[in-house]
């Protein structure tokens, strides 16, 4: 079952498959984010918590496709993950646990101090409790050590803004590939 | 378990087939040996080397996970690659060789271990490698250099982020020379040139930079080696009594077993699963895991503690250019072991070519910059950041080990279990390096310069070659003490770290295994030294 499963995610190449309506769409994440197109690890709230944290976190990370990015690479097999994460010392089967765990730690520590979900922050709320993730204080938390998911969060909204094309663009920086990413990821 | 299929026999089994095995496999090819190399990960083009830090994780460690503990975590999963090329597809082509006091620490310094060669035993087999790899840097600049053939190629330019920092360094009465790559500055044996576009991480699809996919994988299937890939090996054979392998037993991408017969088997699976492997194959002839009657597999493990500096500079650096490496390097303190409450010889790689993401990567140097701030820092670094690295010498210690887990992985095999502590005067040495590091960067112009955190680079030692059964693995040529015919390539081996990049010594070690295993101790082709 896994390696059929593996072999199927093999071939099904490097765009983001999802199937709608018994038809596979290959999409780029952003286009996925633009579309709306359906999730297939995360849930709803788990989603409008990862685009408010990493907005915060990264300007542009939504819009970028960082929830359809992160979405994708939980539900491919551990060869094919490019989430950075594979090689901060997690374990692969411990992947989803470890986003989970941290999404839903931050979506209580927003309702406990705001009673309010991750993308209706202002501005100032997101940045305090992002300070208090990266502090000394003990905060609510029983996901991934905070400073931790803080810091992968921040790493996966930087690779959909900065690690792309139009995102190395975006600060100047010829990209001069070799071969081309068909696909951003 | 499920039933063992298919019998096949060969003259050589090599497992794994990055830099070590694929060294080997070429070797054994060219002199008409029948050559099977088994390796775990899938099968890679030099057209899969798609130019992205994102699509590059798929280079990555994707086998069994190991665990890791200690102060400074050996790092294996960046620090290992899976497939064909294996660690040394992505490598950055680093290649100086190991200085002649890296060979005695413990006759010398009274610290660690002594190899059971010198340098003068490896020399010829550098100046091999390098005359048919080829490599550019500038022989009479490192100053510092053992004797050897001058490189056959010039320099790679240096590019105006090594040029700003270099002033650092003069400043403070210190020398640069150009980094020695393996990387050609010009076509070299109808490989292409480096176009300096930084790329390196990522794999360079071009060939210019000597991934096993560029020299001798390619060299071995064309000399008739065979390559077969989703192929794990998770067992060495042997025969009753135990003094002679038989073959191994690999898993297949369905978990089908199967079992290969060869006269010679050489585990060239990297440090952590060579050790691992034998470990693992434990019988009633080798109770405690295959040649381990001393309990000495899997002990010595180390890794390069490592940090990097980063400075913004007024000037503009044009960071994007270059190769991964770097442009320049420094040895000075290198000959100079003893250093008060620091112990341990150390290298500055200079000005590496930077990309905005991925855990080496521009954004990742910065942690705490979040929110409105980061995209103006990630602009002005963009065009304004300098970076080098510093890579230490780490001590091998007994007590740093793998050993197995009492986790298994999907075919049945603990996993292996990495503790890596570095003693008091390793830290001293890393700390008053950083401490260098960032002086050199304030006398660049480099404003505000930071460090990054201590990292583990490079991973060596746990199956160390040695003189004698009581105080190591292999023999000089990397043959298990307790086994006549299995050799082991491949870092580790080593029983000093050195504070150099491994890979070039990798090469000229199994060079010299493979010279050995032909039974021709003189190397072939070598020509005298300067
Ligand atoms: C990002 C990066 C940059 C680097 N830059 C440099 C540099 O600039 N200079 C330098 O000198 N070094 C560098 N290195 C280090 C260098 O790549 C390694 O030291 C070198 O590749 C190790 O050689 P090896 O043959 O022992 O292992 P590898 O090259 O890793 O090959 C081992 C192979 O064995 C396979 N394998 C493992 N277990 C099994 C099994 N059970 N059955 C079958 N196959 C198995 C693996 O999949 C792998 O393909 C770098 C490494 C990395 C990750
Ligand atoms: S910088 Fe040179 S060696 Fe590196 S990927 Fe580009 S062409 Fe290849």
């Amino acid at each position: 079952m896994q390696h059929d499963r593996r072999k199927f995610l093999k071939s099904s190449g490097i765009a983001l498959s999802v199937i709608v309506s018994g038809e596979i769409l290959r999409v780029s994440p952003r286009s996925a984010q633009a579309a709306a197109l359906p999730y297939q690890v995360l849930t709803e709230e788990e989603v409008a918590t990862l685009q408010g944290l990493a907005e915060a976190i990264v300007p542009g990370a939504r819009e970028a496709g960082v929830s359809h990015y992160i979405d994708k690479q939980l539900g491919a097999a551990a060869e094919d993950c490019l989430l950075m994460l594979k090689y901060l010392g997690v374990p692969f089967a411990d992947f989803i646990g470890f986003y989970r765990g941290g999404l839903h730690s931050a979506g209580r520590l927003a309702r406990l101090r705001f009673s309010l979900p991750w993308p209706a922050l202002s501005a100032d709320q997101a940045q305090t409790l992002l300070v208090e993730m990266n502090g000394d204080t003990d905060i609510e938390w029983d996901g991934p050590p905070a400073p931790f998911f803080f810091f992968v969060l921040r790493a996966d909204a930087s690779d959909v803004v900065y690690g792309t094309e139009q995102g190395f663009d975006q600060i100047g920086m010829p990209y001069m590939a070799h071969i081309e990413p068909a696909q951003a990821w | 378990m499920q039933r063992i299929s298919t019998e096949e026999v060969f003259d050589v089994l090599v497992v794994g087939s990055g830099a070590a095995g694929s060294v080997i496999a070429a070797q054994m090819a060219r002199a008409g040996k029948r050559v099977l190399v088994l390796e775990s990960g899938p099968a890679r083009q030099m057209s899969d080397l798609i130019s992205s830090q994102i699509w590059a994780r798929r280079l990555k460690w994707s086998g069994a996970p190991v665990e890791e503990a200690g102060n400074l975590p050996i790092g294996h999963n960046f620090n290992a690659g899976w497939g064909s090329g294996g660690s040394a597809l992505h490598q950055f082509a680093v290649w100086p060789r190991l200085h002649e006091n890296d060979f005695k620490l413990k006759s010398d310094y009274g610290k660690g271990l002594d190899w059971p060669i010198e340098y003068d035993d490896l020399r010829p087999y550098y100046d091999k490698v390098q005359a048919e790899v080829g490599i550019s840097g500038d022989a009479t600049a490192e100053k510092w250099r053992p004797p050897g053939q001058k490189y056959p190629m010039a320099p790679l330019p240096v590019f105006a982020q090594g040029r700003l920092i270099d002033k650092g360094f003069v400043a403070r009465g210190m020398t640069t020379a150009p980094i020695p790559l393996a990387i050609n500055s010009e076509v070299y044996r109808g490989r292409k040139a480096c176009l300096y576009d930084g790329w390196c991480d990522a794999g360079c699809p071009i060939g210019a930079l000597a991934n096993p996919l560029a020299t001798y994988l390619t060299w071995a299937v064309e000399a008739g080696a065979e390559i077969r890939n989703e192929a794990t090996v998770v067992k060495v054979l042997h025969d009753t009594s135990g003094r002679t392998a038989t073959g191994v037993e690999y898993c297949d991408a369905d978990g089908a077993r199967h079992r290969v017969h060869a006269s010679t088997v050489v585990l060239a699976a990297f440090a952590v699963q060579n050790a691992r492997l034998l470990l693992a194959s434990a019988s009633e002839r080798h109770p405690q895991g295959l040649s381990n009657k001393n309990d000495l597999v899997g002990r010595y493990l180390m890794t390069h503690p490592a940090n990097s500096i980063y400075g913004i500079f007024n000037d503009e650096t044009q960071p994007h250019l270059g190769a991964t490496g770097g442009q320049l390097i420094n040895h000075d303190h290198y000959s100079q072991k003893e250093k008060g409450k620091a112990f341990g010889s150390y290298q500055w790689l200079i000005a590496n070519a930077l990309k905005p993401n991925d855990l080496l990567g521009i954004a990742n140097t910065r942690p705490d910059i979040y929110g409105a701030a980061l995209d103006d820092f990630m602009r002005k670094a963009a065009t304004h950041m300098g970076n080098m690295v510093f890579v230490g010498e780490d001590l091998a210690l007994a007590e740093n080990r793998i050993e197995l887990s009492e986790h298994k992985d999907d075919y049945g095999v603990p996993l292996a279990r990495a503790t890596h502590n570095i003693q008091d005067s390793t830290a001293a040495l890393a700390e008053a390096a950083v401490a260098e590091g960032l002086a050199v960067f304030k006398a660049a112009g480099a404003a505000d310069p930071w460090a990054g955190p201590r990292i583990g680079m490079h991973i060596m030692g746990g199956t160390v070659m040695g003189e004698h059964a009581a105080s190591s693995v292999t023999n000089q040529y990397g043959r298990l003490h307790e086994l006549d015919n299995v050799f082991i390539a491949g870092p580790g081996l080593f029983p000093s770290s050195g504070a150099v990049n491994p890979t070039f010594t990798i090469h000229a070690l199994a060079m010299r295994t493979a010279d050995h295993i032909l039974g021709n101790d003189t190397p072939s082709n070598s020509s005298p030294g300067q």
